[in-house]
């Protein structure tokens, strides 16, 4: 009896690194004895209208998991990982009173379930490699995460300088658009906004664009704290500071420009007005997330 | 132009003006100074002033060849080898020429007060780097922002020992002098570069920034079509002389050759032979179009380089999670964009205007400058602490943006030379003119008061010696660190070894002078990860990796009583993370938490934590302590909950000195017990029953 099971857990594996299972086969396979394996089973939602978008990401993660080992040196018949969805064994869920999901459990060959035999999906993260540190706790099984080298990023940097250097090509006669130092001005100007706007901040962290009280529905594109930042946060100072540096520019074109006074004097009071007023925004967001800051110019 | 009047009078405004910046810059760095007194803060500026003590007493060759037993035991350190010496020696050579002078400065005030001179110095040489890029007004300017900006005064306040001080004055004197060589083109400048990149590359780690930003400068210029022969003749010069004064020093030693940072200069230098050469060869023959294809590809072989070594830099997030140590300094950060604003106020903004000026009448030297910018912000922006190298060229660019608005907007007595019908049409009118000189100086001297105010606030505090204010203003200083490490100075045997999380290490070797086992350079994390796994054991447990470390007393530091957030029970998690690092089987994160995921030193903590070794210690006694009468004694006001814990016995510890609000807590560490006692009952003796021997008679046995 015990080895038509492990021969029919083996062949299922041999197909699919991750076996499906729905309530009879969860039961014959995965509760009842006789057993001599380990089972991980990931109860997921995966159907569309779940929308459980966690579930997906968490798949994801499983299936390279279960890739690994499936592929790997070590892969013998004394672990299985297995997926029971929703949709296919809802009895599963009802029996074993579980009411969220993605959820992992370990079913040890001898024995019930302990309570570290759940994965600890809220503190640790369904990262393939915690999985994988968790599986080696319980069944003393270590595999090795392979990911897939992923060469989208290869390719789209292959393909960027393919499409500039075919541009420049196309255009070797008049290469004159390289001489224009606006255009390099333009360039080294966007890199310091987005750099002192913080968007390498926003890279790394991943902050929201913005935050809704979910009392009174407000939005506050501010964060209250000098800790972190927004998104729409960083957008508006670097609109802030783009348009103080052009105020500055403005001041020295009126200046040094040679036309028409009157206009010159517009030009200059408009890159006055700039330079002022949106100094004195500025100042004051600042003033907004420093508490205790004491100096304000214009504005409060 | 002007008489020779004219400018002796600037020429003395100038020297008044760089005089006051000067000043500025010392005075503006003085606060912890007079509202404490004059110590050295902080903690790595402890280790610095340490290895500075020794040189002094010691002498140069004995500080070169250090192996300092007393840290890391039992590993120790070559301090000679692992150190950048510049900083020591500046100190050690001035405290030498003054008491020659038979001036006699204790050396720790001369450690004190190294950074606010040399800031003073710093405002020179950015004076003389603008004026190189720009012109005079410009420069002048440039070195009034720089004695005042915040974000270079963070790392140079008096007190702060550290190398950053000295670093940014050879960093600005290097690129004068470079940019002076790029300019004459004469070997001498070139010869006076190497000098100064050889104290820079003594001073501080942030050399490599140099290193990659003067080949980058050479290849934009041969990319530009601008290579002449100054170029090829201050570059080859630099190179070869700055690569081998480089090696001299022990801590750098090979790596100028083969580690992949220092590549991209040897790459533009064998382009730059291979440019010159081709060059030589156009002169003499003209096959061009075949020139400049093998140029292209070279440069693209070199480019591929350069880009491959910021890509590994950019990726320097992979190390964020495999080693949780550099993950949990808190300076390995990026930046939001109120670091900038805070660090550089008004400067921020209007440095871009600079730039664009720069780009707009582009030359030599200001195509360095706007290198310098880019590349700068881009590292500021990955990581707060290089704030530090973003803070001068800021100042210049500003200096340069503000400098060409009050040039035209102040200038009126130069115009009198021109023909008057000209004046008539041209001029913008004295009323505009002086409404925007006007709220451009408002900025400036908000600008000046904002430094002020984030310098006495945020930069100036010592953080050994802590200071509350009460509600009446009066001022309450606590100065527990101190006590206990003197109190361990005073108390213990010379040759006591004391364990402590490694944030302390270098303040008890300067101020305590006894042997540690982990400190702030923190090189090994193995040995690191056994002083966590003991915090984080019971008492059994870490007493036998203490028995195994040779350890006499472990020192904590506690904030549960006056509500300090700076402690080990708030750092306890890092020390778990750490030990789970190095030893998985015997410590595991989650064992730390409630079953509902919380971190809890209540009651309803997890057990694991209410009996480990940091919780017994910092809570000992803390059980009978009632704070005021509205808490139950034992109330932490750090975590804000009552311990959980509250009847704490130690078997193989005992406490030795607790500081006076109870911030340092020091346990000695008892030796074996001379007898094992027994763990169990003793054997009841019960009297069996009587054993009659039915073959014997007349003889009874008692069994027992």
């Amino acid at each position: 009896m015990l080895s038509e099971k492990v021969e029919q857990m083996m062949e299922w594996s041999s197909r699919r690194s991750v076996v499906r299972m729905n309530g009879d086969k969860f039961r014959r396979f995965v509760k009842a004895p006789p057993r001599n394996y380990s089972v991980i089973v990931m109860f997921t939602a995966l159907q569309p209208q779940r929308q459980c978008s966690v579930c997906r990401q968490a798949n994801e993660e499983y299936q390279v998991l279960a890739n690994s080992w499936r592929y790997s040196s070590a892969f013998s018949n004394k672990l299985f990982f297995t997926v029971v969805d929703y949709d296919e064994g809802a009895d599963v869920f009802q029996q074993l009173n579980m009411n969220s999901a993605p959820t992992f459990m370990h079913f040890p060959a001898k024995g019930k379930p302990k309570r570290a035999d759940t994965f600890d999906l809220q503190r640790i993260g369904f990262a393939s490699e915690q999985l994988a540190k968790w599986i080696a706790d319980r069944t003393d099984v270590q595999i090795r995460v392979f990911r897939p080298p992923n060469y989208s990023g290869t390719i789209a940097l292959a393909l960027l300088v393919s499409l500039v250097g075919g541009l420049l090509y196309l255009r070797r006669n008049n290469l004159e658009f390289i001489y224009n130092k606006t255009g390099w001005a333009m360039a080294a100007l966007c890199v310091v906004f987005a750099m002192t706007s913080g968007q390498m901040w926003n890279h790394i962290r991943g902050p929201p664009y913005a935050h809704k009280n979910p009392q009174n529905g407000q939005v506050s594109y501010i964060h209250g704290s000098s800790q972190a930042q927004f998104v729409a946060e960083s957008h508006i100072i670097l609109l802030l500071n783009a348009a103080i540096t052009m105020g500055m520019v403005l001041l020295n074109e009126a200046a040094t420009s040679k036309g028409d006074v009157g206009k010159r004097r517009i030009i200059c009071l408009v890159g006055l007005g700039l330079v002022v007023f949106f100094f004195s925004f500025l100042l004051s967001i600042f003033r907004s997330k420093y508490h205790g800051y004491p100096y304000s110019f214009l504005i409060k | 132009c002007c008489g020779l009047g004219m400018w002796r009078m600037s020429s003395l405004l100038s020297f008044s003006i760089l005089f006051l910046a000067c000043l500025a810059g010392f005075s503006s760095r003085l606060f912890a100074v007079i509202r404490f007194e004059s110590i050295i803060h902080e903690f790595d500026p402890w280790f610095n002033y340490r290895s500075t003590h020794h040189l002094t007493t010691n002498g140069f060759y004995e500080f070169l060849n250090w192996f300092d037993e007393r840290a890391w035991y039992p590993l120790g350190r070559i301090v000679g080898g692992t150190v950048y010496p510049g900083l020591m020696v500046t100190a050690g050579l001035i405290h030498y020429m003054l008491n020659l002078l038979h001036i006699t400065v204790h050396i720790r005030d001369v450690c004190v007060f190294l950074a606010p001179v040399f800031s003073g110095l710093t405002a020179i040489s950015t004076f003389l780097l603008t004026r190189e890029l720009w012109n005079q007004g410009a420069g002048l300017l440039a070195a009034c922002f720089i004695a005042i900006v915040p974000g270079y005064i963070s790392r140079s306040v008096a007190g702060s020992f550290d190398n950053e001080g000295i670093a940014i004055f050879a960093l600005q004197f290097t690129y004068y002098l470079w940019v002076k060589s790029v300019k004459t083109g004469s070997v001498f400048w070139a010869i006076g570069c190497c000098l100064s990149y050889f104290y820079m590359v003594s001073a501080w780690g942030g050399y490599v920034f140099i290193i990659n930003l003067i080949p980058l400068h050479v290849f934009v210029l041969m990319l530009m079509q601008r290579y002449s022969r100054r170029v090829y003749i201050a570059y080859s010069t630099f190179y070869i002389v700055g690569l081998v004064l480089s090696m001299q020093i022990p801590f750098v030693g090979f790596q100028p050759i083969r580690t992949s940072e220092h590549m991209a200069a040897a790459g533009v230098f064998a382009l730059l032979q291979a440019y010159a050469f081709l060059q030589y060869l156009k002169d003499r023959l003209t096959r061009q179009e075949f020139q400049t294809l093998f140029l292209l590809g070279v440069s693209l072989a070199a480019g591929v380089v350069f880009l491959t070594v910021i890509y590994l830099t950019y990726t320097g997030l992979y190390a964020k999670i495999h080693i949780p140590i550099i993950a949990s300094v808190s300076e390995h950060q990026p930046t939001t964009w109120v670091s900038f604003f805070f660090d550089l106020h008004i400067l921020v903004c209007t440095f871009p205007a600079g730039l664009w000026f720069c780009i707009k009448n582009v030359n030599d030297e200001r195509v360095f400058v706007a290198l310098y910018a880019i590349s700068a912000v881009y590292f500021a922006g990955v990581m707060v602490r290089l704030m530090l190298t973003l803070t001068p060229v800021v100042c210049m660019l500003s200096a340069v943006a503000f400098s060409s608005v009050f040039e035209h907007y102040m200038g009126d007595d130069t115009k009198r030379e021109k023909p008057p019908q000209e004046k008539a049409e041209e001029g913008l009118g004295p009323n505009v003119k002086s409404i925007v000189t006007m709220l451009m100086l408002m900025l400036l001297m908000m600008f000046a008061v904002h430094c002020t105010w984030v310098t006495s606030n945020a930069y100036s505090s010592p953080s050994v010696v802590l200071a509350s204010y009460n509600h009446d203003g009066t001022r309450n200083i606590l100065d527990d660190f101190r006590e206990a490490y003197y109190w361990l100075r005073q108390n213990t045997d010379e040759h006591a070894r004391v364990m402590s999380w490694w944030d302390y290490g270098y303040q008890i070797a300067g101020m305590a002078n006894r042997t540690t086992l982990v400190d702030n350079n923190t090189w090994n994390n193995s040995h690191i990860a056994l002083v966590g796994k003991a915090m984080s054991s019971n008492e059994s447990a870490a007493y036998e990796i203490m028995r195994s470390l040779d350890v006499d007393y472990v020192l904590i530091i506690f904030g549960g009583v006056i509500g300090y957030s700076g402690d080990d029970i708030n750092k306890f998690l890092w020390m778990v993370r750490i030990a789970e690092g190095e030893h998985p089987k015997d410590i595991r994160e989650s064992d730390y938490f409630t079953p509902q995921g919380e971190f809890r030193v209540d009651k309803a903590g997890s057990p694991t934590l209410l009996n480990c070794l940091m919780y017994k210690m910092s809570y000992y006694r803390f059980g009978e302590m009632q704070l005021d009468f509205r808490t139950p004694p034992g109330f932490d006001r750090t975590r804000n909950a009552e311990i959980g814990n509250k009847d704490i016995k130690f078997k193989h510890l005992e406490e030795a000195f607790t500081s006076e609000h109870w911030l340092v807590r020091i346990y000695k560490v008892k030796s074996l017990d001379n007898r094992e006692p027994l763990d169990h009952k003793l054997r009841s003796v019960v009297p069996r029953q009587k054993y009659t021997s039915k073959k014997v008679t007349g003889l009874l046995y008692v069994c027992t």
